[in-house]
């Protein structure tokens, strides 16, 4: 097992080196001119030049790859043209923001989907599996801004039983920032009201955000559920009179999620990499606008930064789900 | 069977209570903002408060609270008023300025504003070159500023700028002692960056990049009067449908990038005060004078006559027609210009004096890639150069391939729209950046040139005679409508909203987003 992590881990380096020649090379061979849309419309040329030279850019581009790949080793994550602001500084901000929202929204998949694909293949071509399966057919359909937009307009405007938008009320102070993640640093500073706070302002976001997962968990397990369901070992379960509850909780549902799992993991990478329309609309200042805004005014390090860190938590998230088959399944053994 | 159905209840109980348990609601807390303190919601962040080195709308919003000028710039039509200087003076060749600095003035941390910090914070702005400095770049140099005494401070222009109490507003006095404890080795960059040595009225209490500033007056403000304003929160809110709802539920008091779509939907919703006005943004279209078909002065004209101009005004939403290359209402500014209007007739005159008498050919038109009102505006051009049998390519780019098409006449495309935002309250602002031949190769001004027009801008700058200065510019808009290089189209006026307990807002068409918060009081 130890092993298995370890060989995992050192993995992450190719890829990182990949990830970094990759996405450097194509930021920078794109045609448009940061520097000059910086340096402002009044910018003379030399004011241009000097700033070009200010962030390395006049150097040839392996000299730039090599000065970037050396400064990451020491914490250095580039600087924005644009803003000025350290990329590193500006990650540790946006990024817990959008990862509380992913964690929040996988969370949501999790505990209804799995229970509505369970109750889906239990009652395989009966009225809740119809209803189920129209629902989840419904939720992969519907785009998750327009989503959004409805639970704003129901929950927000309507019913003005949530907030609009924002991760706190703007006049209340957050607990004081450990991991970014508001509804986790409340916790640790033991404050239960800025907990639910923080929960009431999650609530939307993460909901709209899980609805594809959750309709992918959903008719994931009760395909595999179903699949399980005709195995011998079942059969012979229940000829040994074992009671239904247990048979399904104990033997199918263990089964059945080892394939769920992956999809979970998968939509992690796809999550992070696309929270920008949720957070947009609920102005939730995390990592998809950060790096939008970063892409199409082609402002370089910001997007390096963005694309490793998501690099990195992808590889990361997807170990540990590897690691969690041999939880779920212990006839999965890792060399 | 039975077995089932009891595992089916078991589940059906456990989804609907885990949906039920991640599904409860608690009532939110209502979020209106604490009286006294002012909400703002606007669309842009503000990643440096380094006043010598910041740009863009949301960084002069919040360093004309944090920091003063020298005078400040408020009123409709916008008038320069006293500030940091409680008076000054000009020489009469207008080369020489000589400011008075209020006793009264104070940074912070409660030192003097004194002349030696007028010269230190003109020094480092010049020596930088960044952010507002472009203002005043060729102009005040190194050797410029001179203390007279304590109060007393001198500039010496080394050029003729007519407009230079105008562009004072935006050029912030530092508190040298701070800068000079924090200066590190990037002349206090980075402290500045996200640290404030000012004397405004307000204070920083609160930074949470991309979501919101948070502002506090400080005890006992230098400045007397103002309104009964705590504090003020700069709140991020991108989409503008969003900034409207907000405004309407009363969690922000004021929305600053609303469009016209918005300011209708809050036509007559309770509590909420429109603000739409005429504001000196221009729109235009400018064209490729010098590489291509368009270099060819007669078929330029065919398009100004064959553009439908009204079409263009309807798809603006609050707007009003340009009447030539000036924004309407600006000192200078020729209401009487005879500008060109839809005329097809004419236009098929010019066509037929041009290069393609029978049109046939294709030209191309960029815009910025998202911006639906460019977008309609580009259509609007495809069918009016229908009617001279010429095709319209529509091209979106992102802005940073726009920028940097501008390079030279060959990159850049036969049409390239523009919106302009007068920095400062005079027609030098306009006239130098989108007219002025030294701005080739930029954006606001890609190629066109003229040096009866660079005389007349440069002419305009150095007139102390306001009526002679007044013909001058009267000049130099009729030449330029001469030429054509632009197709004149639209200013958008300003849409603001503000909730109706928000008092003491002045509405001045220069920089009107960036609100100033010391005169304001909420009921």
């Amino acid at each position: 097992m130890i092993r298995f992590i370890v060989r995992r881990l050192v993995l992450l380096v190719p890829v990182f080196i990949g990830l970094t020649l990759l996405v450097f090379t194509i930021s920078h061979v794109l045609p448009g001119d940061p520097v000059k849309l910086a340096a402002g419309p009044q910018a003379t040329a030399e004011e241009i030049a000097s700033l070009s030279r200010e962030f390395g850019m006049d150097r040839p581009l392996p000299q730039q790859y090599w000065h970037y790949a050396t400064g990451l080793l020491q914490g250095d994550w580039g600087q924005s043209v644009l803003t000025r602001r350290p990329v590193a500084a500006d990650l540790k901000i946006y990024l817990p923001a959008t990862l509380e929202l992913v964690f929040a929204a996988i969370f949501l998949a999790i505990l209804i989907g799995i229970p509505a694909g369970l109750l889906s293949a239990i009652t395989a071509n009966r009225w809740p599996d119809y209803l189920t399966r129209i629902l989840s057919l419904a939720s992969i359909a519907m785009p998750r801004f327009f989503l959004a937009l409805v639970l704003q307009l129901v929950f927000a405007m309507s019913l003005a039983w949530l907030p609009l938008n924002g991760r706190f009320p703007i006049i209340d102070l957050p607990p004081p920032a450990i991991t970014g993640m508001l509804t986790i640093d409340s916790l640790l500073a033991g404050d239960w009201l800025a907990f639910t706070t923080s929960c009431e302002h999650l609530l939307m976001p993460a909901l709209a955000m899980s609805l594809s997962p959750l309709a992918t968990i959903t008719r994931m397990m009760r395909a595999s559920t179903l699949d399980v369901l005709q195995q011998d070992y079942v059969l012979t379960e229940r000829a040994l009179g074992l009671s239904q509850s247990l048979i399904i909780l104990k033997y199918v549902l263990r089964n059945a999620f080892s394939s769920t799992l992956t999809v979970i993991g998968l939509y992690i990478g796809w999550l992070l990499s696309g929270s920008v329309l949720v957070e947009t609309v609920f102005d939730w200042p995390g990592i998809g606008l950060y790096a939008t805004k970063a892409i199409v005014t082609q402002d370089f390090m910001p997007v390096m930064g963005v694309t490793l860190s998501i690099g990195f938590i992808f590889v990361l998230v997807n170990l540990v789900i590897d690691l969690l088959y041999g939880v779920i399944n212990p006839k999965v053994r890792y060399q | 069977m039975k077995q089932f159905k009891s595992l089916w209840r078991w589940v059906a109980m456990a989804t609907i209570l885990g949906a039920v348990s991640t599904a409860v609601m608690p009532q939110a807390q209502a979020q209106t903002a604490p009286r006294k303190i002012l909400v703002v919601a606007s669309n842009q962040d503000v990643p440096n408060f380094d006043p010598h080195v910041a740009t863009g709308y949301s960084a002069s919003a919040l360093l004309r609270n944090l920091y003063d000028p020298l005078v400040r710039v408020e009123g409709n039509p916008p008038q320069v008023k006293p500030h940091l200087a409680e008076s000054y003076t000009v020489s009469a060749d207008g080369m020489e300025y000589l400011f008075k600095l209020d006793a009264k003035a104070k940074f912070s941390d409660g030192s003097p504003v004194t002349a030696e910090a007028v010269k230190y914070s003109f020094d480092r702005l010049v020596r930088l070159k960044k952010g507002n400095a472009w203002m005043i770049a060729g102009i005040v140099d190194e050797t410029s500023v001179s203390v007279v005494d304590a109060r007393t401070v001198k500039i010496k222009l080394a050029k003729p700028f007519v407009a230079f109490p105008h562009v004072l507003p935006w050029l912030w006095i530092v508190n040298p002692k701070l800068v000079e404890d924090n200066k590190g080795t990037d002349d206090g960059q980075t402290w500045l960056k996200s640290n404030i040595a000012g004397s405004g009225a307000f204070v920083l209490k609160r930074a949470e990049p991309g979501n919101l500033y948070e502002l506090e007056k400080v005890a006992s403000p230098w400045k007397s009067g103002g309104g009964n304003l705590t504090g003020a929160i700069w709140r991020i809110i991108r989409e503008t449908s969003n900034q409207r709802l907000a405004v309407q539920r009363g969690e922000a008091h004021m929305a600053l990038d609303l469009t016209s779509e918005d300011m209708d939907a809050l036509k007559d919703k309770p509590g909420v005060v429109s603000v739409i006005e005429p504001e000196f943004r221009t729109f235009s279209i400018k064209l490729n004078t010098e590489h291509g078909p368009l270099a060819d002065i007669n078929l330029r004209k065919a398009i100004s006559y064959a553009f439908n101009y009204q079409a263009m005004l309807d798809s603006a939403g609050y707007a009003q027609l340009m009447v030539g290359p000036l924004p309407n209402g600006i000192f200078g500014h020729d209401p009487k210009l005879a500008v060109p209007t839809t005329d097809l007739d004419k236009a098929k005159e010019f066509l037929a004096k041009s290069k393609v008498p029978n049109g046939g050919i294709k030209l191309t038109m960029v815009h910025v890639s998202g911006l639906e009102q460019q977008r309609r505006f580009a259509l609007v051009l495809l069918d009016s150069l229908k009617k001279l049998n010429i095709e319209l390519d529509i091209k979106p780019m992102v802005w940073p391939d726009m920028v940097a098409s501008t390079a030279s006449p060959d990159k850049m495309a036969d049409f390239f729209p523009v919106y302009q935002t007068a920095n400062y309250g005079d027609p030098d602002n306009i006239a130098f950046a989108a007219y002025h031949s030294s701005r080739n190769g930029n954006w606001q001004n890609p190629v066109y040139k003229n040096p009866k027009v660079d005389a007349l801008i440069l002419a305009g700058r150095a007139e102390t005679d306001q009526a002679k200065r007044q013909a001058i510019y009267v000049e130099m808009q009729k030449q330029v409508v001469e030429d054509a290089p632009d197709i004149f189209g639209v200013l958008e006026k300003r849409k603001l909203a503000l909730r109706s307990d928000v008092q003491g807002f002045i509405f001045t068409p220069v920089a009107s987003n960036a609100v100033e918060f010391f005169p304001l009081s909420l009921k």
